[in-house]
């Protein structure tokens, strides 16, 4: 091992602690993805149902 | 189609994954070490794109702020907030990796020096803007607040970047007006490159944080629409 690798786990630790931020995100997103879709069919529904 | 299978979305995330395997590639196998500090010195390809990417990140805020004071669109104030909390990541990135270069290079983890002092003072503004979205009465309110706030903070920006000319401190100056470039080809490479790999992923986080959101005010003004309707979400 060389005299570096503190640094090259910490580098992977943060890039690792990057990542799943980025994922949380996309989750996240596609929650209200999803949710949008269900609110919006929804109101769209009513509009041609309605007078 | 899937909103997530946003060709953009997907180019960036292939694109970030690419780059920073390449910046672990050149920061422990490509660049030398340094002849006086060695190993640790490699934190400098980390710290140096971090705090570029901070300072971008706060005069988006910054363009965005005022932005939403002159028009008072939703838009604005949803990249502001977006630009906000990335600086404010970034800038913690800053606060985290200076002190481990500094130990072993100054002896002490951290010292009242003016480009450090003024760097903690940028994340305070920058965390006392996303508190004020937070807790004020409205959300109408608390944007106002944060991007006055915003304003006040982006100003702290030229401050950090002058500090050591003004002030004579510690802190190591290696670009700047009047400076000589001191680094090797090899260095300067990694340097640019991890730069290139920090905007790559500040993008990426720039637009999935704006659309989360814009989706969030999509969604609470449709839910309003049911809820005016006597329908709950």
């Amino acid at each position: 091992m060389k005299s570096y690798s503190f640094l090259f786990w910490g580098y992977n630790v943060v890039w690792i602690g990057i990542a799943a931020y980025v994922a949380i995100l996309l989750r996240k997103l596609k929650t209200l993805d999803r949710r949008l879709d269900r609110i919006e069919r929804r109101l769209s529904g009513e509009r041609k149902d309605g007078p | 189609m899937d909103r997530l299978s946003h060709p953009v979305t997907v180019a960036l995330l292939v694109i970030v994954g690419v780059l920073m395997l390449g910046a672990n590639f050149m920061v422990f196998l490509y660049a030398p070490d340094e002849r006086v500090m060695g190993a640790v010195q490699r934190i400098f390809y980390f710290h140096v794109p971090a705090a570029m990417v901070a300072f971008a990140s706060t005069f988006v805020m910054l363009g965005a702020s005022i932005a939403y004071l002159w028009t008072r669109r939703r838009i604005w104030d949803n990249l502001a907030r977006s630009a906000t909390e990335l600086a404010l990541l970034f800038c913690a990135l800053v606060l985290v990796t200076g002190p481990i270069w500094a130990r072993p290079a100054w002896g002490v983890w951290w010292t009242w020096e003016a480009k450090l002092t003024t760097t903690l003072l940028l994340g305070l503004l920058l965390a006392a803007c996303v508190l004020v979205r937070s807790y004020a009465d409205s959300a109408e309110k608390g944007a106002r607040l944060a991007s006055v706030l915003g304003i006040v903070a982006a100003l702290d920006v030229p401050i950090i970047y002058r500090a050591v000319d003004w002030w004579r401190g510690q802190h190591p100056v290696v670009f700047g007006p009047g400076k000589k470039d001191p680094l090797a080809p090899e260095m300067r490479n990694t340097l640019s490159f991890c730069l290139l790999a920090f905007l790559s992923l500040y993008a990426l986080l720039l637009l999935l944080r704006t659309r989360i959101a814009c989706h969030e005010d999509r969604v609470q003004d449709a839910t309003e629409m049911l809820g005016a309707r006597g329908e709950s979400a």
